[in-house]
């Protein structure tokens, strides 16, 4: 544990830059920074992207192979940070590896920060994250007012650390802030769901009138698979010069209709039961985790306001 | 709540079997859609969050047992009903409309843009002004600040036909500038025009929100899901997106409302109606034509007439 002055903060940024093709928030979602230490916001779109881009040149067929350095990612949330680990897990640890994936996500370097403020929308502590969840970071900052605490999470975290020189031992005094805004920050978080208990219902759901219910107001877009840190379906298509994939979502109808014409998922109730089933019923039987971390944008963002959380209490209360 | 006794009386008189209306959401400032019989009519809210188009799910609702779908019906969601209507959508005796004047609805990318991170849990509206209250802030601010852009130069607070209306039907609002934000980027030499819209396309993430909120959207398979031929791109380069937008402004041309549901609903807060804006303006120009104001008017987009403008024919 150390501690950074504010005032060194872009001496950090800029050291850091030296390794990593580094990438902060903006409102928008994560931007390479340039030359202004970003505000440590969290972005209406989760990283994901970064590592598994919507749109993405598998291999082109003049030759030109694309080409990428190490990506840094400084100010990511907690739930991020578990969202790209449990990518990290879909991608490389299940029956198949994802070279694309496996190449970015491990060149990388992810500095988390804690949020001091949860908001009323976040829930990542249903999924055993917290406002202060280090998991799938290699460094962890806590701002404590004069500077931030930095932690080394992970050994590449502590390499990359022990030599940057503008560090200082923190005093106690600093270390009982932390306690205390961990202590205020965890205190939001309030009544959570265990997910197993969850995974549990919807094994006996499949035929809920739930899901009949929901579509009613659903729109079928793809707003919040796209703003979720942790779907990552995806669709391969042949271009000009190149084999791309892109980003596809279970909430459309082209997602799963066939050549012959069929649609195994033909009506919005079988595609939001995909969604939620696939979420928290199949992704918790494969890795013992659900495929959620509680960010809350498909909550904040929905058009028609369907509130997962709402959802999760119904399934517990139905199943 | 007159509301909610004057739906109860039409479940009760049997008018309607079933109703299209609001409830509260789930996150302060928010409403949802909501579709009851007469148990549910103690959920009914309707102020200044109830935004979303209602007119969409009467596409999905049909009658049970011959008894007509009522429909909350402000200004912008009678008039796609209208023009749902002209383009045989909809048979009109299977609809119950029930107007309410349309007090202006806020779009949440406006206040999010406001409170920056801040959480509002309260709002109170003091004529042209509303106050956002959250935890340690208060924030009070102008209407125009927080409204939706479409609702700022709507003309028509309260549709032009109804079954029945809750309050009193609003006149027509006299709008001088409505199409000051097209004129705006007009005035704009092309290479900066061409630097705005590639900073609000260049954010399409594809979602569709936009076109799955759009009364108007209808289509079996939107021209974007086509895919033998596929027209162009699925993913997120940019004129890829730019030529989705551009060809779903054309394919509501002369149909769109103004209603402002697929700004309201882009997560990335991309200014949409900038061009369904324009194209109504060039629709009202070329064929005197204002779409869903009346039942009886063809749409000009199916309508041929002699003195129809036809300059391009040389």
């Amino acid at each position: 544990m150390r501690k950074l002055l504010k005032k060194d903060l872009p001496r950090l940024i800029e050291w850091l830059k030296t390794s990593y093709l580094l990438y902060g928030p903006t409102e928008y979602g994560f931007a390479p920074i340039a030359d202004h230490t970003p505000e440590l916001i969290t972005p209406i779109r989760p990283p994901k992207g970064i590592f598994f881009p919507q749109y993405q040149v598998l291999f082109r067929y003049d030759g030109k192979v694309p080409k990428s350095k190490g990506i840094g990612l400084f100010g990511v949330r907690p739930c991020d940070a578990k969202g790209l680990l449990i990518l990290n897990r879909i991608f490389t640890q299940g029956p198949y590896r994802d070279n694309y994936w496996q190449d970015q996500y491990q060149s990388g370097i992810i500095i988390g920060i804690g949020c001091n403020q949860p908001q009323p929308t976040c829930f990542c502590h249903w999924f055993g994250i917290g406002p202060f969840g280090k998991e799938g970071c290699d460094l962890f900052l806590t701002d404590i007012g004069d500077g931030f605490l930095i932690e080394a999470v992970s050994k590449k975290g502590e390499d990359l650390i022990s030599s940057f020189d503008p560090l200082l031992p923190p005093t106690d005094q600093d270390l009982k802030r932390r306690d205390e805004i961990v202590a205020r920050a965890e205190a939001q978080l309030k009544d959570g769901i265990d997910p197993k208990l969850i995974k549990e219902r919807l094994d006996n759901l499949w035929e809920s009138p739930i899901w009949g219910e929901l579509a009613e107001r659903c729109l079928s877009c793809a707003l919040c698979t796209y703003l979720c840190p942790t779907c990552h379906c995806f669709d391969i298509q042949d271009e000009e010069k190149a084999r791309v994939r892109i980003w596809d979502s279970c909430l459309f109808p082209l997602f799963t209709q066939e050549a012959s014409g069929h649609n195994p998922r033909p009506e919005i109730r079988d595609r939001l039961r995909q969604r939620i089933m696939h979420k928290f019923n199949y992704l918790y039987l494969q890795y013992k985790e659900a495929g959620c971390v509680g960010c809350g944008r498909c909550v904040i963002f929905c058009p028609v306001n369907l509130d997962l959380r709402e959802l999760m209490r119904r399934i517990l209360d139905e199943g | 709540m007159e509301l909610r006794s004057r739906i109860r009386e039409l479940f009760q008189k049997g008018e309607i079997g079933s109703l299209i209306g609001y409830g509260r959401g789930t996150l302060p400032l928010s409403a949802r859609p909501i579709f009851i019989t007469e148990g549910g009519v103690d959920q009914l809210i309707f102020d200044i969050t109830c935004g979303v188009n209602l007119a969409k799910y009467l596409l999905r609702k049909k009658p049970i047992a011959g008894q007509k779908v009522g429909i909350i019906c402000k200004g912008c969601d009678g008039r796609a009903i209208i023009q749902y209507l002209t383009e045989g959508q909809l048979n009109r005796e299977d609809v119950y409309i029930i107007g309410i004047s349309c007090p202006g609805m806020i779009d949440p990318n406006r206040v999010r843009e406001k409170v920056r991170g801040r959480v509002v849990t309260n709002y109170q509206m003091n004529g042209e002004e509303i106050t956002l209250s959250g935890d340690g802030f208060q924030l009070t601010l102008p209407r125009e600040d927080l409204l939706s852009r479409s609702c700022l130069r709507c003309r028509y607070p309260s549709p032009p036909i109804y079954d029945t209306f809750i309050g009193s039907p609003k006149d027509r609002v006299e709008i001088q500038d409505e199409y000051r934000s097209v004129a705006e980027i007009e005035s704009l030499p092309a290479a900066e025009r061409w630097n705005y819209f590639q900073s609000e396309f260049g954010r399409c993430i594809r979602c569709y929100a936009c076109r799955n909120s759009c009364p108007f959207c209808y289509c079996d398979v939107c021209f974007v899901d086509q895919t033998n031929p596929q027209w162009f791109g699925k993913g997120v380069e940019l004129t890829d997106t730019i030529i989705f937008h551009l060809v779903r402004a054309l394919h509501t041309a002369g149909r769109c409302v103004d209603c402002g549901s697929c700004e309201r609903a882009c997560p990335m807060g991309i200014k949409l109606t900038l061009l369904s804006k324009r194209m109504e303006r060039e629709v009202r120009e070329r064929f005197d034509y204002i779409p869903g104001l009346s039942v009886e008017e063809t749409p000009p987009m199916a309508a041929y007439r002699e003195d129809d403008p036809q300059e391009f024919i040389q």
